[in-house]
């Protein structure tokens, strides 16, 4: 066994994540690891590439115990990671690139051999049939040539044991199968180990000889992928997980009068989105990360340039930018509650009232006296925040109380129309369910609301319509009555 | 698999004009800095001469050292507010051991000094985590206080007048400063070029993140760098003792500052990860002229000041516009 993981368990804040995993890989094996998001595949692999060095349980090489807290360590003992996010630097060239942390050295280790590396990078991408600018800035290349420098990175040096998280997301069709092929000869030629992690199920079964379903930090299953059709895996992704909470689809009878129209909105050159959402409608976005779902999201509130109209109530915005889209009612929950969503060293209060402050608290640029108070209290009874304490800073909520904040900030601001982007991604289920109470009462009050998710049983139990993205483009807007859950998952992917 | 191919958002005809406005962008001080000259040279009296161009030079080299190692910290992605205080500490070190000691055991001994407050400030920055611009504040202040303590704030005298060569001697027509000033750029420009350090640097400042996962040891990317920027400012604190015979404790008030002003207008962003040797050299002399010019057509040396902010905003407004068109299109 070239890799063995006993029993790994890895917590965030007190959040277990990881609850005792086991994972083995072969020489020569690729095996895939599959998951939906949160499930803790990424947190897996960045336990065995040295990134966190307080986890727990047994990682053994070779049958041989090791502890892997940096990447150092796990760089020396040959496991290279292929990260999601890129981990390039931008200026640096591509050779430079591909040669990050191991650089030749010339005379002494003081001295770079600048020539040598570029000859070296260039050797390595042509071994694996790539062809890259060497000498362009990263910067420069565009999202595949970008994914394929981190490709070449990763294979060339001396791996043993290599992971890759997502690597196609972002690749078309001929690239894909270029890089299976450069996959299976890795793992058939030089013994090398792969651990795939993908979200699309059929080229799972195409080019993994073994996969492991992981769902909620633990295994549900593992065996050989000859065993498994797609909608196996799809039923044993999702599992049983019960949203008591979530009834039938709503009813698409119970809507008012059009909020929000979009005409031929176009991001970065891509076909135009069709889509109007009624008052008091919710209206689901499903697609795989890195289709587009959040850039539409963005595009809407005119955070990224973007051609064709927005209408709200029926009125064209005329110039879209984040504050004049608010101000016709029309307000965003970002994704990344920590970094795009609160600000996490301010109070509660201050975080709740934000949105509302300017338009609905203050006079001539003073706010009313006790207004402030008395909204962001209403609002924490509301959501059931807890604990209830508006002086409280934001940084110190617990997640599912901190997206409460984040929903009830956006609730606040009494808007027309509310675009939520994976409202509920890694809250507990308590809260999620308080959310999602939280957001059919905000439709029932009038508000017409996009929401995005990774969560197909959210989309599925909260919208009326879906509206399904792929690599940039609307496949289709359903009904979700007419939507099963397998349906929809091989509909994204 | 070709990368070209592979983006079809990026359309090809834009590829010229764009590697067209690229060249303008890195080029474009360049060309102001040879506008500028020639239009000085036509009109400002006085201007085109040797006696002016090594005064200008000979002004100027002590802030153009003291910018080349401004210079790697900004492409770390930080900066060094301390360059000022440690330059005034070198001198001062050296004018005490110069006239206790020897020469050479002083120069040493400053030089030396200067590479410790430098440890020190990475160590805060990469070890520690304290920002660059409080932990090299908090130096600042501290070394300063120091040197007050040290010679009750009184300058220290008594160093030969031999040593002036260092300061105001010149081989042949060129000012020994401005050699000094040119040693100083070639040895950074061969570290940024071909070092293992130098690579280093560039990645560390383009993404920490990155550096770190590649298993390069960031923190002592970040110590070697600032120790090489209290390297810099000690060898302009000796320079400056060698144009002023006086070891001076409140001296080099400016240079933090300054400095930083001649990288940023040479057209290197704070945010870091890039950045070339020339763009200090440049920006340094960039604003040696202009100050330069200035005086010579009479202008008050108050106006000074005002028209270096200006020069600043312009410069740097450009640039930073420029990019972030780029970014939005």
């Amino acid at each position: 066994m070239l890799l063995e993981m006993r029993d790994i368990r890895k917590s965030f804040s007190g959040n277990l994540v990881l609850r005792g995993i086991d994972f083995g890989l072969q020489r020569g094996q690729i095996h895939a690891l599959v998951g939906h998001n949160g499930a803790g595949k990424s947190t897996l692999m960045k336990t065995l590439s040295g990134n966190y060095a307080d986890y727990q349980g047994q990682i053994l090489i070779d049958g041989v115990e090791c502890r892997l807290e940096t990447p150092r360590e796990a760089l020396k003992r040959g496991i290279a990671i292929i990260y999601q996010d890129f981990s390039l630097v931008p200026d640096l060239s591509v050779a430079d690139n591909i040669g990050l942390g191991r650089e030749p050295k010339g005379a002494t280790s003081w001295f770079l051999a600048h020539a040598e590396l570029r000859a070296r990078s260039a050797r390595e991408a042509a071994a694996l049939g790539i062809d890259l600018p060497m000498d362009e800035p990263v910067r420069r290349l565009g999202v595949a040539g970008q994914q394929l420098t981190e490709i070449v990175r990763a294979c060339s040096q001396s791996v043993r044991i290599l992971v890759m998280d997502e690597p196609t997301a972002r690749l078309a069709p001929a690239e894909r199968e270029h890089l299976f092929v450069t996959m299976r000869k890795m793992a058939d030629n030089q013994g090398v180990g792969i651990v795939y992690i993908s979200h699309f199920l059929e080229e799972v079964r195409q080019v993994a000889d073994c996969v492991t379903i992981l769902r909620d930090g633990r295994v549900v299953e593992t065996g050989p992928s000859s065993r498994y059709r797609v909608d196996d895996l799809a039923r044993l992704l999702v599992g049983s997980t019960d949203i008591a909470t979530i009834g039938a689809a709503r009813p698409a009878t119970a809507v008012g009068a059009e909020v929000l129209a979009l005409e031929g909105l176009s991001v970065a050159g891509r076909p135009g989105v069709d889509l109007t959402i009624a008052a008091g409608e919710i209206v689901g976005i499903a697609g795989l990360v890195g289709s587009g779902r959040t850039r539409l999201a963005r595009a809407i509130i005119g955070d990224v340039p973007s051609r064709g109209v927005v209408r709200v109530d029926g009125r064209p915005l005329a110039r879209r930018d984040p504050e004049r889209v608010a101000k016709a009612g029309v307000v965003m929950v970002p994704e990344d509650r920590k970094i795009s969503g609160l600000a996490l060293s301010s109070s509660v209060e201050a975080n709740v009232v934000a949105s509302a402050l300017g338009r609905l608290l203050s006079s001539f640029g003073f706010i009313r006296p006790g207004s402030r108070g008395k909204l962001a209290s209403d609002m924490i009874r509301r959501f059931d925040i807890r604990p209830p304490d508006r002086t409280m800073t934001a940084g110190e909520l617990s997640g599912g109380n901190a997206q409460k904040v984040l929903l009830a900030r956006a609730v606040a601001a009494r808007p027309k129309v509310m675009i939520l982007d994976q409202p509920t991604a890694g809250v507990d289920v308590g809260a999620k369910a308080e959310l999602h109470r939280q957001i059919e009462r905000s439709a029932d009050e009038g508000a017409g609301v996009l929401l995005i998710s990774d969560d197909l049983d959210e989309l599925l139990g909260l919208c009326s319509r879906i509206m399904i993205i792929s690599a940039g483009k609307v496949k289709s807007v359903l009904p979700s009555a007419e939507l099963t859950r397998a349906q929809l998952l091989s509909a994204i992917s | 698999m070709n990368a070209q191919d592979i983006a079809p958002d990026a359309p090809k005809p834009d590829v010229r004009s764009g590697r067209m406005r690229l060249l303008l962008s890195t080029y474009a001080l360049s060309i102001i800095f040879v506008l500028l000259m020639l239009a000085f040279c036509l009109f400002v009296p006085h201007f085109a001469t040797w006696a002016n161009f090594a005064n200008v030079l000979q002004r100027n080299s002590i802030i153009g050292i003291v910018a080349c190692g401004m210079l790697l910290m900004i492409v770390t992605g930080g900066f060094d507010l301390s360059v000022g205080a440690v330059g005034a500490m070198s001198s001062v070190v050296a004018a005490a051991l110069i006239v206790q000691i020897s020469i050479p055991v002083a120069i040493v001994a400053a030089l030396l000094l200067g590479v410790f407050v430098g440890l020190v400030n990475g160590f805060f920055i990469a070890k520690i985590g304290i920002n660059a611009f409080v932990t090299t504040l908090a130096t600042q202040v501290l070394v300063t206080g120091f040197l007050f303590v040290c010679t009750s704030a009184q300058p220290v005298y008594g160093v030969p007048e031999s040593f002036t060569v260092l300061g105001l001697g010149r081989i042949g027509p060129i000012p020994i400063p401005t050699i000094i000033f040119a040693l100083v750029a070639l040895a950074t420009w061969a570290l940024l070029r071909f070092t293992t350090l130098g690579h280093y640097i560039y990645i560390v400042g383009g993404n920490k993140t990155a550096a770190r996962l590649a298993g390069i040891n960031v923190d002592r990317v970040i110590m070697a760098t600032y120790a090489i920027g209290g390297l810099s400012a000690a060898v302009a604190g000796v320079v400056l003792l060698g144009q002023t015979n006086i070891g001076q404790p409140a001296s080099a008030g400016d240079w933090p500052l300054t400095a930083i002003a001649a990288v940023v207008v040479g057209g290197v962003p704070l945010s870091g990860g890039v950045g070339q040797v020339w763009s200090a050299v440049l920006g340094t002399l960039l604003l040696g002229i202009i100050a330069n010019a200035l005086n010579l057509i009479g202008v008050s040396p108050f106006w000074q000041p005002a028209v270096t902010g200006a020069v600043i905003l312009v410069a740097v407004g450009l640039d930073s516009y420029q990019r972030k068109q780029r970014e939005t299109r």
